[in-house]
């Protein structure tokens, strides 16, 4: 119906090859785009600044540690952690003086290079093993940040991020902030959709099959692997900044915790493994559907259908959270992205149930 | 009872109602404090019985008749210590009309003290959060309005002088390792200058479910006195193991987190164990009273009975008896409350003292923290009886050392 | 010197009530392959059961038992309706099962129980046992008692009828299969378990702290214990638990106030990498042999 597919031909290897064969599907994306773009003036800042804003920035987070974990098949339960450095060497580095811009990238490249280091131990071990190693690693770089202060900030181990303008727009506005998000994300999720088509990226896919077979056919895994971390941390590094600069305006350790990294796993698993849109979809749904659930749940109970008590209510969301991350893995382990893959595929059919066969 | 339990749960979710954020028309006359808390995560221990206290306590000023026609909703959310979620919360809060604050989290008010600055919105850090926030002229919404950790760790430290003195005398300070933990640095070093002994810090680890070595450490240390600086189940494992290393329940000193529940916790050897209170316990109180029998007695408490009268329970009721005392002054002359008012309405505070469950005091333009006065009681197996009177313990030094760190803020 | 040894017995005997916590996860580990990030939780849980059962007005030693069937249920539960789906699953999906697990139990059972610290009291004295100027803590004696007990228990299980199945699951699904065994079964049973074991390690600490979700944060240096020992091996839980309470208290007991912070998380995450980067099986855990 949607997806009219007559009339699209592709006649050479080239239009093959495109990202969006389908025309609906282009357009799909020009939608999405400037409704994206144009959020500020149509959401209420309640809404773009408490939920718009971090579904963007924890989209980005999900596509740089989905590269790492979907792509490339190395677990990374410490990923909050590279965000971290990534936060807090943007801020150091604002504050020596260094324009927002170069410091985005330093602190980006300052994760990717502790991030690989991260990423030795997956030189070593896979698997569980490596979940350990990378959990370790989270507990580690969680100490050293609380306990320096010249990193933390001292005593109350709170840092506000200075005033600062990307490209000559001022960072004070949440539009703006939402602007500068927003375009990282994007900037992300058209790197991640052509990177899976570049000799680096089928390299990862080698890897995550079977690393040894890999090796056999000539892909190197030891620089491969490390590589993987690199530009996943860079990328993890640099949405920490932008998470810190954009959203909270002000960092703790707290903000990087390991139920962050567990929470970002989630979003990645709940997405489904390396997909693009399920990282948007899994950040999105991790972040809003506990919220949007109790709140239909505490307004049963204002209604006195359902009895529960305070104490009750203010544990749902972890309820919720949890019962979400089992329901997903035992019901739909692709996650939302095979959902989505599904309606898109029955509408690309409709009226048929079967394609051709 | 059945019945009773189904009553009060509908009123509950009554208060909770505003959680859905159905954006109704903002009436003039109802004023909302945002407890935006935390049920799930590290403040799990205080938190139920605190905001219990703040519930019931609004529930009665509404029972009463409210302040010159105005009632108070509280509005009730979960932020499980997490910054993100606290942002939700207060952004959400924020749109529903709330003008008062109290996350009674360290790193969800950290998250937001900029951004409730900005929107005129008051926050109340009481006996939590940050002690240079008592400094009105660097945090103007920022109300600690009871004595911060660093009047507290003073009263402590005057309580020991009065008993056994304080020259030549060792302390050991048992804490958590993280900020809060790290709190009483400061003001002891200044303190153990003016008063000639020596002090040393023994952290222990996140959450505190075990510290042996920390305690053996203090035991061969030798220390005079004992002041331990933790929260929730950490507590409780710290008198345990103080007392297996032959320290006497005497020579404990807690910060304000020690309640009945750490008391149930270590069972009858906890007695003679002493701790800060910044608020009376006990059921004898004429604002507890009140709420006993015009709350609870009908059935509309928020939570359970039991809890009605101890110490985390009367301190959420002292918080709100200072917050509605704030909206009363600041609405004298007809002024509409918002933000401003209310914080004008704070500092007009003078000489309150919630009819006897707290001490005296007195705000400022300057002074956000009202005085800082506080007392020392002691568990005597069922109860803390106070053994000392309600007091400001060395307030130039505090103010002091309290100026000194807010003039490091924002740089 | 009495300073040493008191660390050393104190940290000792705290690593065998970890290695309570960790016996559960080798135990399901050796038998389904499964890494059970939940243990903590279950931990917790068995502690609320305890306090549960208690409440009741019923002494421990009868308490203690039922929790334990309780438990044993759970576990089963748990292993019938959301593992066993899961067979065959890469282990990312498992780990992050558990870890659902871990959440949801974390919001269940405080939120319908309560989230204030419960009381456990084991009638333990709180004097220590003086030995020169040596003081010993006998909660952790009574739990490192326990731990072996326990641990004695699980080796001996092991060379039983049951245990005997349950070891050659533990060899190969396939081939038990084919002999005979319900390997459905046997994973079961060492659920239960872990549940039971479980209800130990929850009394135990929640004596000592009071029960309430803190308890599931004991998953951090049970997991130290496990790799250190190797996360197939039963023995291996009692040297790797001591190790990892020795060097766990010993270090931070003369670090810490030189680096003005706990110190022991760095050392345990510290035993846990060093371990996975110089023999990731642990001290007595099996080599796995990858074939292309």
């Amino acid at each position: 119906m949607f997806y009219r597919l007559s009339g699209t031909y592709h006649t050479s290897y080239r239009a093959d090859r495109r990202l969006w064969k389908v025309p609906t599907d282009r357009w799909l994306v020009v939608a999405l785009l400037v409704l994206g773009a144009f959020a500020p003036l149509y959401v209420s800042p309640l809404y773009l600044g408490s939920y718009v804003l971090p579904w963007v920035i924890w989209s980005a987070a999900a596509l740089s540690l989905t590269l790492l974990m979907g792509l490339a098949g190395q677990l990374h339960f410490g990923f909050a952690a590279v965000m971290a450095i990534g936060a807090y060497a943007s801020i150091h580095l604002t504050r020596a003086g260094i324009p927002f811009e170069i410091s985005l990238l330093l602190s980006g490249l300052i994760a990717a290079v502790i991030g690989a280091v991260f990423g030795g131990a997956a030189l070593r071990v896979k698997g569980l093993y490596l979940v350990m190693a990378t959990l370790a690693m989270q507990y580690l770089v969680d100490w050293v940040v609380v306990n320096v202060p010249w990193i933390s900030g001292g005593a109350h181990a709170t840092l506000r991020t200075p005033a600062v303008s990307f490209l000559l727009l001022p960072l004070d506005s949440l539009a703006a902030r939402y602007w500068l998000a927003l375009g990282w994300a994007v900037l992300l999720t058209v790197f991640f959709m052509n990177v899976k088509r570049s000799s680096f990226g089928r390299a990862l896919v080698a890897i995550r099959d079977k690393d040894f077979a890999a090796a056999v056919i000539g892909v190197d895994p030891f620089r491969t692997k490390l590589m993987a971390f690199f530009t996943s941390s860079f990328m993890g590094g640099v949405t920490g900044a932008i998470l810190a600069f954009c959203f909270y305006r002000a960092v703790t350790p707290e903000q990087f915790g390991f139920n962050v990294s567990i929470q970002l796993v989630a979003m990645v698993l709940v997405g489904g493994l390396g997909s693009v849109i399920g990282s948007w979809l899994g950040a999105g749904f991790v972040l809003l559907a506990p919220i949007f659930l109790t709140n239909i749940i505490s307004a049963l109970a204002a209604t006195g259908w359902v009895p529960v008590s305070q104490n009750f209510l203010s544990h749902l969301p972890l309820m919720i959270y949890g019962a979400m991350i089992i329901g997903f893995l035992l019901l739909e382990p692709l996650g939302l992205a095979k959902i989505y893959d599904n309606i898109r595929k029955y509408f690309l059919v409709w009226p048929f149930r079967h394609a051709r066969s | 009872m059945k019945g009773g339990q189904m009553n009060w749960m509908r009123k509950l979710a009554l208060t909770t109602a505003l959680v859905v954020g159905v954006a109704g028309p903002i009436h003039a006359e109802e004023i909302k404090f945002g407890l935006l808390q935390d049920f799930t995560a590290v403040y799990t221990f205080v938190t139920g019985q605190y905001n219990q206290g703040q519930q019931d306590y609004l529930r009665l000023v509404n029972e009463e008749g409210g302040i010159g026609g105005n009632t108070f909703t509280a509005i009730v959310r979960d932020t499980g210590n997490q910054p993100q979620r606290g942002i939700e919360a207060y952004n959400r809060a924020k749109e529903e009309g709330a003008i008062l604050f109290d996350f009674l989290s360290t790193p969800v008010s950290a998250a937001i003290l900029d951004q409730a600055q900005s929107d005129k919105n008051v926050v109340i850090t009481p006996a939590h959060g940050r002690g240079d926030a008592s400094d009105g002229t660097v945090f103007p919404y920022v109300f600690p309005m009871m004595a911060t950790y660093w009047a507290q760790a003073a009263n402590l430290v005057e309580y020991m002088k009065q008993t056994g003195g304080l020259e030549g005398k060792k302390i050991a300070i048992v804490h958590i390792d993280s900020p809060f933990g790290r709190e009483p640095g400061p003001i002891l070093q200044a303190l153990s200058e003016q008063e000639k002994f020596e002090f040393k810090a023994f952290p222990y680890a996140s959450p505190g479910n075990e510290q042996s070595s920390a305690w053996s450490e203090v035991r061969r240390y030798r220390p005079d006195y004992v002041m331990i600086w933790g929260a929730g189940g950490g507590q409780a494992v710290s008198v345990r193991t103080a007392i297996q290393n032959g320290i006497r329940p005497e020579q404990i000193h807690s910060v304000i987190w020690l309640a009945e529940t750490d008391a149930a916790n270590v069972g009858p050897q906890m007695k003679g164990v002493k701790r800060f209170e910044a608020t009376a316990s006990g059921m004898d109180h004429p604002i507890i009273q009140r709420i006993n029998e015009k709350v609870i007695a009908p059935g509309k408490g928020s939570g359970e009975t039991a809890n009605v009268g101890n110490s985390y329970y009367n301190l959420g009721v002292a918080t709100m008896a200072v917050a509605v005392e704030a909206a009363r002054l600041g609405a004298e002359g007809g002024a509409t409350i918002n933000g401003d008012a209310l914080k004008a309405g704070f500092e007009k505070i003078a000489g309150y003292d919630a009819e006897g469950l707290m001490p005296a005091i007195t705000i400022t333009g300057a002074d956000h923290q009202g005085g800082g006065a506080g007392r020392v009681s002691e568990w005597d197996g069922e109860k803390w009886v106070p053994v000392s009177e309600w007091h400001a313990a060395y307030p130039d030094l505090v103010r002091k050392v309290i100026e000194e760190s807010a003039s490091h803020y924002g740089k | 010197m009495a300073y040493f040894l008191e660390l050393l017995i104190s940290g000792a005997l705290t690593g065998l009530m970890y290695a309570l916590v960790a016996l559960g996860f080798v135990l399901i580990y050796k038998s389904a392959g499964v890494p059970n990030l939940a243990q903590g939780a279950l931990v917790m849980t068995a502690g609320y059961a305890v306090w549960l059962v208690m409440s009741w007005g019923l002494p421990v030693w009868a308490a203690i038992p039922i929790a334990g069937a309780i438990m044993f249920g759970f576990g089963l539960v748990v292993e019938r309706l959301l593992l066993r789906r899961m067979v065959g699953q890469p282990v990312i999906m498992v780990v992050m099962l558990t870890l659902g697990l871990e959440i949801l139990l974390r919001g269940l059972v405080p939120g319908i129980l309560g989230s204030a610290p419960k009381p456990i009291d084991l009638g333990i004295d709180f004097a220590p046992i003086i030995i020169g100027d040596v003081f010993i803590n006998r909660t952790s004696l009574y739990g490192g008692i326990a731990a072996l007990v326990l641990v004695g228990a699980a080796l001996a299980f092991f060379r039983t009828r049951l245990g005997t199945k349950l070891r050659a699951v533990s060899d190969d699904h396939v081939s038990s299969w084919a002999v005979g065994i319900s390997v459905e079964r046997a994973i079961g049973i060492s659920w239960g378990l872990a549940g039971v074991a479980a209800v130990v390690a929850g009394a135990l600490w929640g004596s000592s702290q009071g029960v309430d979700w803190t308890l599931s944060a004991l998953l951090f240096p049970a997991v130290a214990v496990v790799i250190l020992g190797g996360v197939d091996s039963i023995h291996g839980v009692v040297l790797g638990g001591i190790l990892v309470g020795v060097l766990g208290t010993v270090i931070p007991g003369y670090l810490d106030s030189v680096a003005g912070g706990s110190t022991r998380d760095v050392v345990t995450s510290l035993i846990i990498l060093l371990t996975i980067m110089i023999r990731p099986f642990g001290m007595f855990g099996r080599e796995d042999i990858e074939r292309i």
